[in-house]
């Protein structure tokens, strides 16, 4: 039975790199991913260190699914958990040699692209019931829920700006 | 009125996905392209399972290749027509650079 260690580490939208590295060096020290946990918390099994290298994709395979992860697995890449529109993976590395799933910057582009129109889509809802909250903004308790949209709304506008950025140093790299 | 100048909005072609495309000259499946792409570019040109599935899904959205069959979670792609117009309007493209090229690089 091996031992489970649960960690809270948060990483942003655009962090996704930050967060395959962290993950790297957690299986170096011997702690390898099981599950990818909502707001934060991974959950790691302990083992003796192995060079894993971990990649996150972004895509909605839906019935696609089966055929979508039959190629990362061809391929050696093992599927850990799905979050979101999160796909993780890991596979052993050889020393000297790093794996990667997106091997041009092209179709790096296009995973951004896919992950900041989500976040473009699903910014309106927060519009909505910002306009909703002021309407009510006398209750107090309206006045937060004013205050707490609003922050919610600035957090998707510096992800998505964020997410721009990165595109626009990728398209440099073209 | 031909075809070719509306087949040119899909040119120039990145270069994982006129391989990629070549590879499907011939009936293929995911991994046996990424394998092919690797063997004939001598190991320059990796193909990422992220960059080959993005690939599958543009090419297919644009008729340019099709499923043909599929086998245990494998589907099996080949080049439409359109798509073997448009890979051979690459290839005439890379084959005038390759010429001129060849002329240039003789006189640096």
């Amino acid at each position: 039975m091996k031992e489970t260690t649960r960690k809270l580490k948060w990483f942003w939208a655009w962090q996704d790199e930050q967060e395959e590295s962290w993950l790297h060096s957690m299986s170096q020290e011997g702690l390898h991913l099981v599950k990818p946990g909502f707001a934060g918390f991974y959950e790691f099994e302990q083992g003796p260190p192995v060079n894993y290298f971990y990649r996150l994709d972004y895509v909605y395979p839906k019935k696609d699914e089966q055929h979508y992860y039959q190629i990362f697995s061809d391929a050696g890449w093992e599927h850990i958990g799905t979050m979101g529109g999160w796909q993780y993976f890991r596979k052993e590395a050889q020393p000297g040699e790093t794996p990667e799933i997106y091997t041009d910057p092209q179709s790096k582009i296009e995973k951004y692209s896919r992950l900041m129109l989500f976040l473009i889509i699903l910014n309106p809802v927060y519009w909505f019931v910002l306009v909703i909250s002021r309407e009510n903004s006398t209750n107090w308790w309206f006045g937060c829920l004013f205050i707490f949209y609003l922050g919610l709304m600035l957090l998707f506008v510096i992800a998505i700006v964020k997410l721009a950025q990165r595109i626009k140093e990728l398209k440099a790299s073209l | 009125m031909t075809k070719e100048p509306k087949l040119t909005k899909y040119l120039p072609l990145t270069e994982a996905t006129f391989y990629i495309m070549m590879a499907l000259v011939e009936p293929m499946h995911g991994y046996a392209i990424m394998q092919q792409v690797e063997e004939v570019s001598m190991g320059r040109v990796k193909i990422g399972p992220g960059t080959l599935y993005g690939a599958f899904s543009t090419l297919e959205k644009e008729r340019l290749i099709e499923m043909i069959s599929e086998e245990n979670r494998r589907k099996i792609y080949l080049l439409t027509d359109k798509g073997k117009q448009v890979l051979a309007l690459q290839a005439e493209r890379v084959k005038i650079m390759n010429q001129y090229a060849q002329q240039i690089v003789q006189k640096i």
